[in-house]
């Protein structure tokens, strides 16, 4: 998962992004203004965007607008100090999927942002799965019919996002635009590393394979 | 606290007025009426004093003697209440009275030809005519013609019952048109008053969401309600202004202080999430503390606001001694040569002798080193900064601060003495300021009656401009 945190106060927001990185393994951009965070947003697939309301440049409440005139549908927490009804209306008419207000939690964020990328793909449970493969958003654990699978932290995260999107077809470049902040070019070659990893450990035992290769175009979660 | 009503009021003073008006129309109705009935009493009597000295006659046998005709004598002039008269000759002789005259009735001798007396529980109108000629005498008659003394007295029974009667009259159509007249009055100042209800009505749906006061349409017609609502408009436009700014105030107010609470908050608690290494602990504390210091200094910051503003509404009242306004120039400029230094920039203090004013050191200070900290924080690196310090011929004291930065945009220019107003809407520590400087500066200049605005044009920069007026009393 890749997110993208717009907000001036820079140590802040480096704290936050740790905490993401850190807990959930998500890969994280940083904008310190509203333009950048507006070229940010419209340059990059992300699967949430953090903004914070008062900005240098280009006020929160605009860019939202700005984002969302694009048909972008990337769920939105705005981060906010205030906490008057009528400017979170016009947060939540704005676009914006929820809101939290300064000083905030840090775990309270977290489960907020999470919570926002499974419902921003039609996955509600924190619980995903598919044939006999779960995965728990919340402790991070998986099982393949009933047996514990260990996973490095970056086969995690590609499993995680293939099962966002069960049945799809995601190619190499999508997985490395979610998975990997602005430097994802670097990575290029890993992602076939990644999944024949993750082959080797989900299909070990099981007669059926669950990740599937689409010459040409990329991979399927299937059952 | 005692109550009192304007309705009550006009409808008292409509009531008083109406009955004194009444109470004098009765009195002189019944004097009027009095009178008048009297002129034509009076003039009934003597025409009958008149017929009765017609009636007496000089005998026939040229004796000179009188008798009285008692055939003819007049009828009463109320046939209900007889009359009274006696007739006497020169000589004091009796000659004639009527049926009911009363024997011992004493007959003044002095005044007019009228008066009044009672007799028998009656009271009498008299007439008295003395002196009164025999008409009896004919051309020839030998003898001294003679004169009657004619008493003639009629009871006042009618005549009162008709003064009662037109008392009645006057009084009952008095209560009733006072009666009419209070309801009018009513009617009238319930009409009159009903703007200002509706007027207070509207009052009434002004709250903190809907400052609009709509008067109502007739309100403005009525020379008595326009001062009210134009004072009342006035009057809650301020107080909107002074609310918004308010409320602007308490969010910005949040914003800034909730900002460093959650940088702080996060930088603990992902300090927390998982065991770190020593040097990331020893980091995290160092950003915690730099975090706690700035929120240190905003309170700060605001503390010094609200005391200035305080002081610029009069709450706090200091024994103020005469200071000279060149020397807190000086010293401002002494405390910020270290900071000035650091950004090779030189500050020139042009004085022209000291400027006394009756004023707090501390305040004066504070308003320069807020002007020279702005100017040493936005204008360019090696840069100059003038300050100008003297007194206007005959007139305030003025002192100038002016930078070669990049200026403030003419749209921008009103807005930079309101609080948390930054220029430079970046808010990152590198240009540090919390936006309260100039605001301070204002509410503290404010506080001494003096001015302060700021001059600018984009590319040559800006100059604060603050005036104080001069006073030793």
């Amino acid at each position: 998962m890749r997110v993208l945190i717009i907000e001036d106060e820079p140590r802040l927001a480096e704290n936050i992004a740790r905490s993401l990185r850190e807990s959930a393994g998500y890969a994280v951009d940083i904008a310190n203004d509203g333009q950048e965070g507006l070229f940010l947003a419209e340059s990059n697939e992300y699967d949430a965007i953090l903004l914070d309301l008062m900005l240098p440049h280009m006020d929160g409440l605009e860019l939202l607008r700005r984002i969302r005139k694009t048909g972008q549908h990337t769920p939105v927490l705005v981060v906010t100090a205030r906490e008057e009804k009528e400017s979170v209306v016009a947060l939540l008419n704005a676009g914006a999927d929820d809101y939290v207000t300064k000083p905030f939690d840090l775990g309270e964020l977290l489960a907020r942002t999470k919570a926002l990328i499974r419902r921003g793909k039609g996955q509600p449970s924190p619980v995903l799965s598919i044939g006999d493969l779960e995965l728990n958003t919340v402790t991070r654990s998986v099982y393949r019919g009933g047996r514990a699978v260990t996973l490095t932290a970056m086969e995690y995260r590609v499993l995680e996002y293939l099962l966002h999107r069960p049945r799809a077809v995601i190619s190499k470049t999508e997985l490395l635009e979610h998975l990997y902040d602005y430097n994802w070019e670097k990575f290029s070659n890993v992602i076939e590393v990644y999944i024949s990893g993750l082959r080797r450990k989900l299909d070990d035992g099981s007669a059926k394979q669950l990740i599937h290769t689409i010459r040409g175009q990329g991979y399927v979660l299937q059952d | 606290m005692k109550r009192s009503s304007i309705r009550a009021r006009l409808i008292g003073i409509v009531v008083l007025s109406q009955a004194l008006l009444a109470a004098g129309l009765l009195f002189t109705g019944i004097y009027y009426t009095q009178r008048r009935l009297l002129s034509t009493l009076d003039a009934a009597m003597q025409a009958r004093a008149m017929s009765l000295a017609a009636l007496v006659r000089y005998t026939e046998d040229g004796s000179g003697n009188l008798y009285f005709d008692d055939s003819l004598i007049p009828p009463s002039i109320d046939p209900a209440h007889p009359d009274l008269f006696a007739v006497w000759t020169q000589g004091s002789r009796l000659l004639a009275h009527s049926a009911n005259w009363p024997q011992g009735l004493e007959i003044p001798q002095q005044g007019g030809d009228h008066w009044r007396f009672k007799w028998a529980h009656v009271r009498y109108r008299g007439l008295r005519v003395f002196q009164a000629p025999v008409l009896d005498r004919e051309e020839g008659d030998t003898f001294r013609a003679q004169t009657l003394t004619i008493v003639y007295a009629t009871p006042l029974i009618q005549l009162d019952q008709q003064v009662k009667a037109a008392g009645w009259f006057i009084a009952l159509w008095s209560i009733f048109l006072l009666g009419a007249t209070v309801l009018l009055a009513l009617w009238g100042i319930r009409r009159g008053l009903l703007p200002l209800q509706q007027l207070a009505a509207q009052a009434a749906q002004v709250s903190t969401d809907h400052w609009e006061l709509q008067p109502p349409e007739d309100a403005d017609k009525i020379a008595e309600l326009r001062p009210l609502v134009q004072s009342m408009t006035t009057m809650l436009a301020r107080l909107e202004h002074s609310f918004v700014q308010q409320k602007e105030f308490m969010g910005n107010a949040a914003h800034e202080l909730k900002t460093p609470v959650a940088v702080l908050k996060s930088t603990l608690q992902s300090l927390l999430q998982r065991p770190r290494s020593s040097e990331e602990y020893q980091k995290g504390l160092e950003h915690s503390l730099e975090d706690l210091q700035r929120l240190e200094q905003l309170l700060q910051w605001m503390l010094r606001l609200a005391r200035a503003e305080q002081w610029a509404h009069g709450a706090l009242r200091r024994d103020l001694q005469v200071i000279d306004v060149t020397a807190t120039c000086e010293e401002a400029v002494e405390r910020i040569r270290h900071l000035a230094e650091e950004r090779r920039m030189t500050i020139h203090l042009s004085k022209n002798g000291p400027v006394p004013l009756r004023a707090d050191p501390e305040d004066l200070q504070q308003v320069w080193s807020n002007l020279l900290e702005n100017a040493v924080r936005y204008g360019p690196e090696g840069g100059t900064i003038e300050v100008e310090v003297g007194r206007m011929q005959g007139g305030p004291a003025r002192v100038v601060v002016a930078d070669h930065g990049p200026g403030i945009p003419a749209d921008e220019l009103p807005q930079v003495f309101e609080r948390f107003y930054r220029g430079d809407p970046s808010r990152n520590r590198a240009t540090g300021g919390f936006g309260l400087g100039l605001a301070i500066a204002k509410a503290l200049v404010e506080a001494y009656g003096g001015t302060i605005r700021a001059e600018s044009s984009p590319g040559q920069g800006t100059r604060m401009m603050v005036e104080l007026p001069v006073s030793f009393s």
